[in-house]
Protein backbone atom coordinates (compact mmCIF):
# COMPACT_ATOMS: atom_id res chain seq x y z
CA UNK A 1 0.00 0.00 0.00
CA UNK A 2 0.83 3.74 -0.67
CA UNK A 3 2.97 4.73 2.41
CA UNK A 4 3.22 8.37 1.53
CA UNK A 5 -0.98 8.52 1.72
CA UNK A 6 -2.85 9.49 5.18
CA UNK A 7 -3.17 6.39 7.07
CA UNK A 8 -4.36 4.88 10.68
CA UNK A 9 -4.06 1.54 12.35
CA UNK A 10 -6.40 -0.65 14.53
CA UNK A 11 -5.59 -3.66 16.04
CA UNK A 12 -8.66 -5.18 18.25
CA UNK A 13 -9.55 -8.29 19.94
CA UNK A 14 -11.01 -11.40 18.03
CA UNK A 15 -14.46 -11.09 19.86
CA UNK A 16 -17.81 -10.43 18.38
CA UNK A 17 -18.37 -6.96 18.86
CA UNK A 18 -15.68 -5.15 18.43
CA UNK A 19 -15.93 -4.71 15.20
CA UNK A 20 -18.42 -1.99 15.90
CA UNK A 21 -15.40 0.09 17.41
CA UNK A 22 -13.42 -0.93 13.87
CA UNK A 23 -16.53 0.48 11.95
CA UNK A 24 -16.91 3.60 13.84
CA UNK A 25 -13.05 4.50 13.94
CA UNK A 26 -12.88 3.94 9.92
CA UNK A 27 -15.94 5.97 9.44
CA UNK A 28 -14.63 8.90 10.97
CA UNK A 29 -11.47 8.82 8.88
CA UNK A 30 -13.67 8.29 5.76
CA UNK A 31 -15.70 11.82 6.84
CA UNK A 32 -12.53 13.15 7.05
CA UNK A 33 -11.97 12.89 3.50
CA UNK A 34 -15.39 13.41 2.35
CA UNK A 35 -17.14 10.54 1.97
CA UNK A 36 -20.51 11.14 1.65
CA UNK A 37 -23.29 9.24 4.20
CA UNK A 38 -23.93 6.84 1.94
CA UNK A 39 -21.05 5.43 1.13
CA UNK A 40 -19.85 5.76 4.96
CA UNK A 41 -22.43 3.33 5.68
CA UNK A 42 -21.16 0.98 2.82
CA UNK A 43 -18.05 0.78 4.19
CA UNK A 44 -19.24 0.12 7.48
CA UNK A 45 -21.20 -2.36 6.42
CA UNK A 46 -18.38 -4.04 4.47
CA UNK A 47 -15.99 -3.31 7.11
CA UNK A 48 -17.95 -5.20 9.77
CA UNK A 49 -18.37 -8.51 7.45
CA UNK A 50 -14.97 -8.21 6.59
CA UNK A 51 -13.77 -7.99 10.40
CA UNK A 52 -16.67 -10.59 11.74
CA UNK A 53 -15.40 -13.13 9.09
CA UNK A 54 -11.15 -12.71 10.81
CA UNK A 55 -12.60 -12.65 13.71
CA UNK A 56 -14.76 -16.09 13.33
CA UNK A 57 -12.85 -18.05 10.81
CA UNK A 58 -9.28 -16.21 10.76
CA UNK A 59 -8.67 -15.94 14.05
CA UNK A 60 -11.53 -19.13 15.36
CA UNK A 61 -12.92 -16.55 17.85
CA UNK A 62 -10.01 -16.38 20.10
CA UNK A 63 -9.72 -13.25 21.89
CA UNK A 64 -6.02 -12.94 22.27
CA UNK A 65 -4.94 -13.42 18.66
CA UNK A 66 -5.58 -9.74 16.93
CA UNK A 67 -7.44 -8.34 14.05
CA UNK A 68 -5.28 -5.28 12.30
CA UNK A 69 -7.39 -2.91 10.15
CA UNK A 70 -4.89 -0.79 8.05
CA UNK A 71 -6.76 2.28 6.48
CA UNK A 72 -5.67 4.85 3.90
CA UNK A 73 -6.95 7.15 1.86
CA UNK A 74 -5.37 8.61 -1.61
CA UNK A 75 -6.56 9.56 -4.79
CA UNK A 76 -10.83 9.70 -3.79
CA UNK A 77 -9.88 6.03 -3.04
CA UNK A 78 -10.32 4.75 0.58
CA UNK A 79 -8.69 1.68 0.70
CA UNK A 80 -8.86 -1.11 4.09
CA UNK A 81 -6.72 -4.05 4.59
CA UNK A 82 -8.04 -6.82 7.18
CA UNK A 83 -5.29 -9.01 8.49
CA UNK A 84 -6.18 -12.41 10.88
CA UNK A 85 -4.06 -14.86 12.30
CA UNK A 86 -4.99 -17.57 9.72
CA UNK A 87 -6.15 -19.83 12.02
CA UNK A 88 -8.67 -21.44 9.68
CA UNK A 89 -8.01 -20.33 6.14
CA UNK A 90 -10.65 -18.50 4.02
CA UNK A 91 -12.52 -21.81 2.08
CA UNK A 92 -13.75 -20.97 -1.61
CA UNK A 93 -13.24 -18.00 -3.23
CA UNK A 94 -15.62 -19.77 -5.99
CA UNK A 95 -19.30 -18.80 -6.93
CA UNK A 96 -21.16 -18.27 -3.70
CA UNK A 97 -24.81 -20.07 -3.09
CA UNK A 98 -28.05 -18.47 -4.82
CA UNK A 99 -30.61 -16.52 -2.47
CA UNK A 100 -32.87 -18.77 -3.78
CA UNK A 101 -30.69 -21.87 -2.39
CA UNK A 102 -30.63 -20.00 0.97
CA UNK A 103 -34.38 -19.13 0.94
CA UNK A 104 -35.24 -22.80 -0.22
CA UNK A 105 -32.60 -24.56 2.02
CA UNK A 106 -30.36 -26.14 -0.61
CA UNK A 107 -27.85 -23.63 0.75
CA UNK A 108 -26.83 -22.53 4.58
CA UNK A 109 -28.53 -19.16 5.32
CA UNK A 110 -25.40 -18.37 6.83
CA UNK A 111 -22.14 -16.92 3.90
CA UNK A 112 -24.07 -13.63 2.69
CA UNK A 113 -21.14 -11.75 3.32
CA UNK A 114 -18.56 -11.85 1.21
CA UNK A 115 -21.42 -11.48 -1.21
CA UNK A 116 -22.64 -8.20 0.57
CA UNK A 117 -19.20 -6.95 0.61
CA UNK A 118 -18.98 -7.27 -3.07
CA UNK A 119 -21.87 -5.47 -3.86
CA UNK A 120 -20.81 -2.88 -1.90
CA UNK A 121 -17.33 -1.89 -2.31
CA UNK A 122 -15.51 -0.92 -5.62
CA UNK A 123 -13.22 -3.75 -5.27
CA UNK A 124 -12.30 -6.46 -2.95
CA UNK A 125 -10.39 -9.49 -2.85
CA UNK A 126 -8.55 -11.98 -0.34
CA UNK A 127 -4.41 -13.09 -0.03
CA UNK A 128 -2.64 -14.92 2.12
CA UNK A 129 0.03 -12.80 4.88
CA UNK A 130 3.60 -14.80 3.56
CA UNK A 131 3.95 -14.44 7.35
CA UNK A 132 1.10 -16.39 8.05
CA UNK A 133 -2.90 -15.35 8.32
CA UNK A 134 -5.24 -14.47 5.30
CA UNK A 135 -5.50 -10.83 4.39
CA UNK A 136 -8.98 -8.75 2.97
CA UNK A 137 -8.68 -5.89 0.85
CA UNK A 138 -11.21 -3.77 -0.10
CA UNK A 139 -11.40 -0.58 -1.74
CA UNK A 140 -14.38 2.49 -2.41
CA UNK A 141 -14.09 5.29 -4.44
CA UNK A 142 -15.40 8.64 -3.12
CA UNK A 143 -18.52 8.87 -5.87
CA UNK A 144 -19.78 4.82 -6.02
CA UNK A 145 -19.06 3.30 -9.53
CA UNK A 146 -22.10 1.72 -10.81
CA UNK A 147 -21.89 -1.36 -13.25
CA UNK A 148 -22.44 1.08 -16.22
CA UNK A 149 -19.29 3.10 -15.38
CA UNK A 150 -20.94 6.25 -14.07
CA UNK A 151 -20.45 7.66 -11.19
CA UNK A 152 -23.09 9.39 -8.29
CA UNK B 1 -1.44 -29.34 28.96
CA UNK B 2 -2.96 -27.33 26.43
CA UNK B 3 -5.38 -23.62 26.59
CA UNK B 4 -8.53 -23.17 25.26
CA UNK B 5 -10.05 -20.42 24.38
CA UNK B 6 -11.84 -19.69 27.96
CA UNK B 7 -8.35 -20.40 29.95
CA UNK B 8 -7.05 -17.42 28.01
CA UNK B 9 -10.44 -15.51 28.90
CA UNK B 10 -9.53 -16.12 32.67
CA UNK B 11 -5.92 -15.52 32.34
CA UNK B 12 -6.05 -12.07 30.69
CA UNK B 13 -9.99 -10.78 31.11
CA UNK B 14 -8.80 -7.33 29.94
CA UNK B 15 -9.49 -6.51 26.04
CA UNK B 16 -7.45 -3.88 24.47
CA UNK B 17 -7.68 -2.19 21.46
CA UNK B 18 -4.83 -0.04 19.94
CA UNK B 19 -5.24 2.90 17.28
CA UNK B 20 -1.93 4.41 15.71
CA UNK B 21 -2.94 7.77 14.26
CA UNK B 22 -1.10 10.37 12.36
CA UNK B 23 0.30 13.52 14.11
CA UNK B 24 -2.25 15.79 12.06
CA UNK B 25 -5.24 17.38 13.92
CA UNK B 26 -8.31 16.22 12.86
CA UNK B 27 -7.56 12.89 13.30
CA UNK B 28 -8.34 12.76 17.31
CA UNK B 29 -12.20 12.89 15.79
CA UNK B 30 -11.12 8.98 14.98
CA UNK B 31 -10.18 8.35 18.63
CA UNK B 32 -13.00 9.86 19.71
CA UNK B 33 -15.76 7.88 17.44
CA UNK B 34 -13.67 4.83 18.63
CA UNK B 35 -13.71 5.58 22.51
CA UNK B 36 -17.26 6.69 22.10
CA UNK B 37 -18.22 3.25 20.62
CA UNK B 38 -16.52 1.26 23.40
CA UNK B 39 -17.79 3.30 26.24
CA UNK B 40 -21.28 2.51 24.53
CA UNK B 41 -20.95 -1.14 24.37
CA UNK B 42 -19.72 -1.21 27.66
CA UNK B 43 -22.52 0.59 29.22
CA UNK B 44 -21.40 4.38 30.00
CA UNK B 45 -23.99 6.75 29.81
CA UNK B 46 -23.85 9.54 27.59
CA UNK B 47 -22.39 11.99 30.33
CA UNK B 48 -19.46 10.24 30.88
CA UNK B 49 -18.95 8.97 27.88
CA UNK B 50 -19.20 13.18 26.45
CA UNK B 51 -16.38 13.61 29.33
CA UNK B 52 -13.90 10.80 28.24
CA UNK B 53 -14.90 12.40 24.17
CA UNK B 54 -13.15 15.54 25.80
CA UNK B 55 -10.28 14.40 27.91
CA UNK B 56 -9.13 12.49 24.77
CA UNK B 57 -9.66 14.95 22.36
CA UNK B 58 -6.99 17.06 24.11
CA UNK B 59 -5.13 14.12 24.93
CA UNK B 60 -4.40 13.65 21.63
CA UNK B 61 -4.47 17.16 20.30
CA UNK B 62 -1.83 17.72 22.99
CA UNK B 63 0.27 14.41 21.55
CA UNK B 64 0.19 15.92 17.76
CA UNK B 65 1.04 19.46 18.51
CA UNK B 66 3.48 19.21 21.93
CA UNK B 67 4.58 15.73 21.85
CA UNK B 68 5.13 15.11 17.95
CA UNK B 69 5.74 18.87 16.94
CA UNK B 70 3.15 18.10 14.20
CA UNK B 71 5.53 16.33 12.35
CA UNK B 72 3.00 13.68 10.09
CA UNK B 73 5.18 11.65 10.42
CA UNK B 74 5.36 10.74 13.89
CA UNK B 75 2.72 8.46 15.36
CA UNK B 76 0.26 8.59 18.26
CA UNK B 77 -0.56 5.70 19.62
CA UNK B 78 -4.16 5.31 21.39
CA UNK B 79 -4.90 1.92 23.77
CA UNK B 80 -8.12 1.52 25.13
CA UNK B 81 -8.28 -0.88 27.79
CA UNK B 82 -11.52 -2.19 28.99
CA UNK B 83 -11.87 -3.75 32.42
CA UNK B 84 -15.12 -5.22 34.13
CA UNK B 85 -15.32 -2.33 36.32
CA UNK B 86 -13.33 0.65 34.03
CA UNK B 87 -12.04 1.50 30.83
CA UNK B 88 -8.55 2.90 30.71
CA UNK B 89 -7.24 4.88 28.03
CA UNK B 90 -3.87 5.74 27.26
CA UNK B 91 -2.16 8.04 25.15
CA UNK B 92 1.31 7.96 23.94
CA UNK B 93 3.24 10.25 21.51
CA UNK B 94 7.08 10.19 20.27
CA UNK B 95 8.38 12.49 22.73
CA UNK B 96 9.64 15.71 20.25
CA UNK B 97 9.07 17.45 22.63
CA UNK B 98 8.64 16.41 26.62
CA UNK B 99 6.05 17.30 28.76
CA UNK B 100 7.72 19.40 32.40
CA UNK B 101 6.03 17.56 35.02
CA UNK B 102 5.50 20.61 37.33
CA UNK B 103 3.03 21.50 34.13
CA UNK B 104 0.51 18.79 35.11
CA UNK B 105 -0.10 19.77 38.24
CA UNK B 106 -0.58 23.66 37.71
CA UNK B 107 -4.28 25.13 37.92
CA UNK B 108 -4.87 27.98 35.54
CA UNK B 109 -6.52 30.78 36.27
CA UNK B 110 -9.39 32.21 34.34
CA UNK B 111 -8.17 36.25 34.69
CA UNK B 112 -5.03 35.46 33.97
CA UNK B 113 -6.69 34.19 30.72
CA UNK B 114 -8.32 37.05 30.24
CA UNK B 115 -5.56 39.31 29.93
CA UNK B 116 -3.12 36.88 28.17
CA UNK B 117 -2.82 36.66 24.40
CA UNK B 118 -2.19 33.05 24.66
CA UNK B 119 -5.69 31.24 25.89
CA UNK B 120 -3.64 27.71 25.90
CA UNK B 121 -2.93 25.50 28.90
CA UNK B 122 -6.30 24.26 29.65
CA UNK B 123 -5.86 20.75 28.20
CA UNK B 124 -4.23 19.31 31.57
CA UNK B 125 -6.69 21.03 33.90
CA UNK B 126 -9.33 19.72 31.69
CA UNK B 127 -8.50 16.15 31.39
CA UNK B 128 -7.78 16.39 35.38
CA UNK B 129 -11.64 17.34 36.01
CA UNK B 130 -13.26 14.64 33.41
CA UNK B 131 -12.07 11.90 34.12
CA UNK B 132 -11.71 9.46 37.77
CA UNK B 133 -7.85 9.08 37.44
CA UNK B 134 -5.03 10.33 35.62
CA UNK B 135 -1.39 9.61 34.95
CA UNK B 136 1.39 11.42 33.26
CA UNK B 137 4.53 9.66 32.82
CA UNK B 138 6.97 8.62 30.13
CA UNK B 139 6.22 6.20 27.83
CA UNK B 140 8.15 2.64 27.10
CA UNK B 141 9.35 4.21 23.57
CA UNK B 142 10.65 7.62 25.61
CA UNK B 143 7.49 10.22 24.93
CA UNK B 144 5.07 11.25 27.13
CA UNK B 145 2.17 8.91 28.26
CA UNK B 146 -0.86 9.92 29.23
CA UNK B 147 -3.18 7.67 31.48
CA UNK B 148 -6.66 8.05 32.37
CA UNK B 149 -9.30 5.30 33.56
CA UNK B 150 -13.18 6.05 34.32
CA UNK B 151 -15.32 3.77 36.55
CA UNK B 152 -18.65 2.32 35.44
CA UNK B 153 -21.15 3.27 37.57
CA UNK B 154 -23.37 0.16 38.43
Amino acid sequence: MDTQSPSIDLTIPSELGYEKIAREAVAAFARRFGFDHERIEDLKTALGEVCINAIEHGNACVPGLRVLVHCECGNDRLTVEVHDRGVKQYLAHGPSARIEQKVFGSAPLRGMGLMLISQLVDDVGFSHNPEGGNICRFSLERQQIHANGTRE
Amino acid sequence: MTSSPNDHDQMHPERVIELRLPSRLGYEKIAMDAATSLARRMGFHEDRINALRTALAEAVTNAIEHGNAHDSAMRVLVMLTVRPDELIVSVADQGRNLLDPDKTLVTPSIEESFTKADKGGWGIWLIRELVDEVEFSTGPGGGNQVRMVIHLEK
